[in-house]
């Protein structure tokens, strides 16, 4: 496979990922904001900061007064804003096209019935009543999406590079998320006693990540901090957590490399040194400092891509 | 069986004496060939056929099997118009055209060898060589070059016509990068998805098997002492116009489709730059033109090309598909002296016919062309795609008076026919919801090998959309119809 | 006789900020032919990046260099060593007669064998606007009215630098009247082709003791091809029919067929590039 074509097919697999947790995000916490028990969690106001804390830039002046429609369309089906949905779709179109040849037909045309669904939604539409619309057809896509790609696609390199871009990103989103709902905790309190344990913000990010019913399912309790966390991070059987898409990671890379003795300076060494870190990994430890965590896990996740791009795509 | 203009479906149907109709003879009655399929055509509704019309469109543009149109402001998607209406070609009539297209690709090539190399054809004045040092598309760089398998032109496009008087007639040759066919495959396929009731009444020759051809082709001219060549397709990107067709033709070959930037040259050997480092490739389809392959020999701004990719070739380590240089001899200037040139070095007289063509540049012919420029089509000898073309009785006296000034201005650049009046074909016309006849004609495709050659079993018709227009390019408002070549 | 030459080319490219792709085509080597052989060949860089031999678009011998890292300056140095034979070139000049000479230019034959050197190219295009009052005369051999056509250009245009570039066409040059070695050998070509006698641009090396103009670089003449005799050379610069002191990299149809070096350079900011060239001869007795 090209060089350059790995790269498309990597950066494809990201946006298409990028975009359904954007559009969940979204989705998620507008709906959820609107009857939410404390004052700040509904406040307007404070769901569009979060947003854009975890879309694009954050905005952190608190004497701006966002507009509500303002927010939702550069989020969504802005062609101007370079990290809005409309464009992640384009970029992943884009790339296809250039991949065009290694991928079925039927994948390509999922992707490009999706793109022009997006292109023709109407901003006037979206922001008076296609809010939940949109977002849920953004969800369902990406998932089919995803269903092409594991069942149209030859599981060989173009499948692995495409999943390691899918899943990278997916961690990467899931900390984002983790943090622009940690960081909502940190300013709406916990409404019963410890503010923070036990914030409304923590049954929004599961949804977020949609793992709420599977996370009540496993620990049989209301989501508080601790558990939200673990569940998300450290539980390798979660679909959306952070270990779980190392291990996804860790699969392809060794299936694209085919060596068995990787370089310590490799991409594959690095994400099984980080994979052997977080399964013995304590959730308390993380706990203590987890903006340092966030931080720490963003950068290993940004050094693993480059090692991928200099060892594949260059 | 006859023309049923009480049928709604062909409620609007004019049949013109003047034109060649293919399907109604001058008595109204249906061709031999149609019968099976107006018979089960009036089966359906007209509404039921619009549904598949609007059904195949959005097939085709799902799929993404588009191309770009240029606007001043914005650049839109569009996909080719494609007509459900297919054209038959019976058996006999094919094989004429069949061994017309190959002798002319064969004589083409002969002619390209000999002006790269000896040429003969110049010293014994049958073609004047003024025509051949004016071209901007004659490569002094391929001169002396044997290209692997001493073939220039792999793939042929040979566009034809048919006049009024039933005879075919050739239009012009592509031997550049002529496409298209990825098309003729596409329309295949919506057609069957959509009436395949009507499909399995014909016995018609497939078409899917180009790829496999055109592969075995590439491989036949690999470089000398390459057992297994590495095959690829090199587009100018996914904005090129025909990007669809470049990626159609890698996925069906099962090669790669690399951009000149995944390809570089080192020690004379060309390599792409795959996930497990450089890969030698060996046979190059080109779908980018000459002066942007090698920014070190052509243009050197371009950034389509591969640097040091004709030194590679002069030496013999690559192949590519068709060579550089090719472009001189579809110039329509050497377009009208393809019966000489197939008499020269086949010894054969043309299967195909020529159009008559005046050359503005001998100064009696040029009179002829200026006194009767109503009658005839005045092309710009060495301009693609419809562009520049002006044709006789469509024209105003004032407009008259313009294209006689800019003829008068620069009359090598200018070529005349005689207005050729193409062949009509039923072709459904959304606005009336009907069918209406509407001109067509078709671009066969040929490949050359080394001692190997074929011809697709089918072609690209193009019928123009607008009523009486004579243009069938997609740049200016064509479309396209399945073509099926019958096995008996 | 032969005369033994050692010639030394050097350039140095600097560039303000660093370059991330490179890719260097040199057309600088002599060529190895019959008059003149080539004893050794050396071209060497700053960077150590290995130099792949190749050859142009018309089969001369060319040296590609292609850094894989980003650099911000290079240097090139090459050392060519010849042995040129010494011959007058007054003796080579045709056994046909002024008609026999003109019948071969005028057959098709000859107008087909030699095509790609009797066309006009961009370069080589005389402009309708000027007046050239070079008069081919008639009653004497080709070879005459070259040196007179060589002599008539050493006369009307004086030799200036920087006044032209390597893109300036012939318009210009006529305007002017001054110009280098690359402009009066594209109007050489221009004028010896417009009577139809196949003429080429030849770039080289000049050995300049005698004070001749091609001041250390590289140095152009032309080339013409005379019925019975063959190409003769013709140095419209210094007046010259070209001999033992012109040494020939390489011909095409005019500068741009064969300019001494081509790259593709992917930087921003400003670059600057000096190159020199050194001919030095030393008489061979043992040959």
């Amino acid at each position: 496979m090209l060089a350059r074509v790995a790269n498309n097919l990597f950066w494809m697999g990201r946006y298409i990922e990028r975009s359904e947790h954007v559009a969940r995000y979204l989705n998620v916490n507008y709906f959820s904001s609107l009857d939410a028990p404390n004052e700040l969690s509904q406040s307007r106001q404070f769901v569009l900061r979060s947003m854009l804390f975890m879309a694009s830039d954050p905005v952190t002046d608190p004497n701006i007064e966002l507009d509500e429609g303002q927010v939702l369309f550069d989020i969504a089906l802005n062609k101007e804003k370079p990290d809005s949905i409309i464009n992640y779709l384009q970029y992943a179109r884009e790339n296809a096209n250039s991949a065009r040849d290694l991928i079925s037909t039927e994948l390509y045309e999922s992707l490009n019935k999706f793109y022009h669904y997006t292109l023709n939604y109407s901003p006037e539409k979206f922001m008076k009543s296609g809010l939940y619309e949109f977002t849920v057809h953004v969800a369902e896509s990406t998932s089919i999406l995803r269903g092409k790609i594991r069942g149209t696609l030859l599981h060989d390199d173009v499948y692995s590079i495409i999943m390691l871009g899918i899943n990278i990103e997916r961690a990467t989103q899931i900390i984002r998320i983790i943090n622009a709902k940690y960081n909502d905790a940190n300013l709406a309190g916990g409404s019963y006693g410890d503010h923070l344990k036990n914030s409304y913000e923590w049954t929004t990010l599961l949804k977020c990540a949609e793992s709420y019913d599977m996370m009540r399912r496993y620990y049989k309790k209301a989501p508080r901090s601790l558990i939200t966390l673990e569940f998300l991070i450290l539980n390798p059987n979660c679909p959306r957590s952070i270990m779980n898409s190392l291990n996804q990671v860790s699969r392809h890379i060794s299936d694209l490399s085919k060596s068995k003795t990787p370089d310590k300076n490799s991409a594959e060494f690095l994400v099984g040194k980080v994979r052997a870190e977080y399964e013995f990994k304590l959730i308390e430890e993380i706990e203590e400092d987890l903006q340092g965590f966030i931080e720490k896990i963003l950068n290993t996740l940004n050094d693993i891509a480059k090692k991928i791009e200099i060892e594949y795509f260059l | 069986m006859k023309l049923n203009t009480n049928q709604p479906s062909f409620s609007s149907y004019k049949r013109d004496n003047h034109l060649f109709d293919e399907i109604f003879t001058k008595n109204d009655e249906v061709k031999e060939v149609y019968k099976t399929l107006l018979n089960l055509y009036s089966e359906h509704s007209i509404q039921d056929y619009a549904r598949l019309n609007e059904k195949a469109k959005a097939s085709f543009f799902n799929q993404g099997i588009t191309f770009q149109v240029y606007g001043e402001h914005e650049t839109k998607e569009k996909i080719f118009p494609f007509d459900l209406f297919p054209r038959i070609i019976d058996h006999k009539e094919w094989s004429h055209i069949e061994k017309g297209v190959l002798q002319r690709s064969k004589a083409l090539n002969h002619f390209l060898w000999d002006i790269y190399h000896d040429k003969k054809i110049l010293k014994q004045g049958i073609v004047p060589l003024d025509l051949i040092n004016s071209s901007a598309n004659y490569l002094d760089q391929m001169q002396g070059l044997n290209p692997p398998g001493g073939i220039y032109n792999h793939i042929s496009g040979t566009d034809l016509i048919k006049h009024s008087d039933g005879n075919y007639y050739v239009l012009e040759d592509n031997i550049r990068c002529p496409s298209g066919v990825s098309y003729v495959i596409c329309n295949r396929t919506a057609l069957k998805r959509a009436l395949f009731g009507v499909f399995n009444h014909y016995q018609t020759h497939t078409v899917t098997d180009y790829a496999e051809n055109l592969l075995e082709i590439m491989e036949s001219v690999k470089p000398q002492g390459v057992d297994n060549p590495t095959c690829v397709v090199i587009t100018p990107g996914i904005y090129n116009s025909a990007y669809y067709e470049h990626s159609y033709l890698a996925k069906a070959m099962g090669v790669e489709l690399v951009e000149g930037r995944d390809l570089f040259v080192e020690n004379d050997f060309v390599y792409m730059r795959t996930i497990n480092g450089p890969q030698k490739v060996d046979v190059i389809y080109r779908r980018i033109d000459d002066i942007f392959m090698d920014p070190l020999e052509f243009r050197p701004d371009s950034t389509l090309g591969v640097p040091g990719l004709l030194a590679a070739y002069k030496l013999g380590n690559v192949c590519l598909v068709n060579a550089p240089g090719t472009g001189v001899a579809d110039d329509k200037a050497i377009y009208t002296y393809m019966p000489q040139i197939i008499k020269y070095y086949l010894g054969e007289e043309p299967i195909l016919n020529n159009v008559h063509t005046y050359h503005c540049n001998r100064p009696d012919e040029l009179k002829y062309v200026l006194e009767n420029i109503d009658k005839l089509v005045v092309k710009p000898v060495d301009e693609a795609g419809g562009y520049g073309i002006s044709i006789g009785n469509k024209l105003t006296k004032a407009e008259i008076e313009k294209v006689k000034a800019v003829i008068k201005e620069n009359p090598r650049k200018y070529i005349a026919q005689p207005i050729m009046s193409l062949s009509v074909h039923a072709t459904y016309i959304e606005d009336s919801q009907s069918f209406e006849p509407r001109h067509v004609d078709l671009r066969t495709f040929c490949l050359l090998g080394k001692d190997k050659s074929f011809v697709l079993k089918g072609g690209l018709t193009r019928v123009a959309l607008k009523k009486g227009n004579l243009i069938v390019n997609s740049s200016q408002g064509g479309g396209s119809k399945d073509t099926w070549v019958l096995k008996k | 006789m032969a005369l033994n030459y050692v010639i030394k080319y050097a350039a140095t490219n600097t560039y303000e900020n660093f370059v991330d792709e490179a890719l260097w085509q040199f057309l600088i080597a002599p060529l190895n032919a019959k008059s003149q052989q080539v004893i050794s060949s050396e071209f060497k860089n700053s960077l150590h990046i290995p130099v792949e031999k190749s050859i142009n678009g018309y089969g001369f011998e060319t040296f590609r260099v292609h850094p894989k890292k980003r650099f911000k300056s290079i240097d090139f140095e090459a050392e060519f060593h010849v042995i040129k034979d010494q011959f007058n070139p007054f003796e080579k000049t045709s056994d046909l007669s002024i008609e026999e000479e003109i019948s071969e230019l005028n057959s098709l034959n000859f107008k087909v064998e030699h095509s790609a050197f009797l066309k006009s190219t961009t370069l080589t295009k005389l402009p309708v606007s000027h007046e050239i009052d070079f008069v081919y005369d008639e009653e004497v051999s080709i070879f005459e009215n070259l040196k007179n056509l060589n002599n008539w250009i050493f006369d009307i245009f004086s030799f200036k630098t920087d006044v032209t570039d390597v893109d300036t066409d012939l318009d210009m040059i006529l305007e002017e009247k001054q110009g280098v070695c690359q402009d009066f050998t594209h109007l050489f070509c221009a004028i010896a082709r417009s009577y139809r006698i196949p003429t080429r641009y030849i770039s080289g090396y000049l050995h300049q003791g005698n004070g001749y103009f091609g001041d250390s670089q590289m140095h152009a003449w032309a080339e013409a091809f005379i019925p019975g005799c063959g190409w003769v050379g013709f140095d419209p610069t210094n007046n010259l029919i070209a001999a033992e002191n012109h040494i020939k990299v390489a011909d095409g149809k005019d500068y741009s067929d064969c300019p001494p070096i081509k790259g593709i350079v992917y930087t921003s900011g400003k670059n600057h590039t000096k190159y020199s060239v050194e001919v030095h001869a030393q008489q061979n007795a043992q040959q």
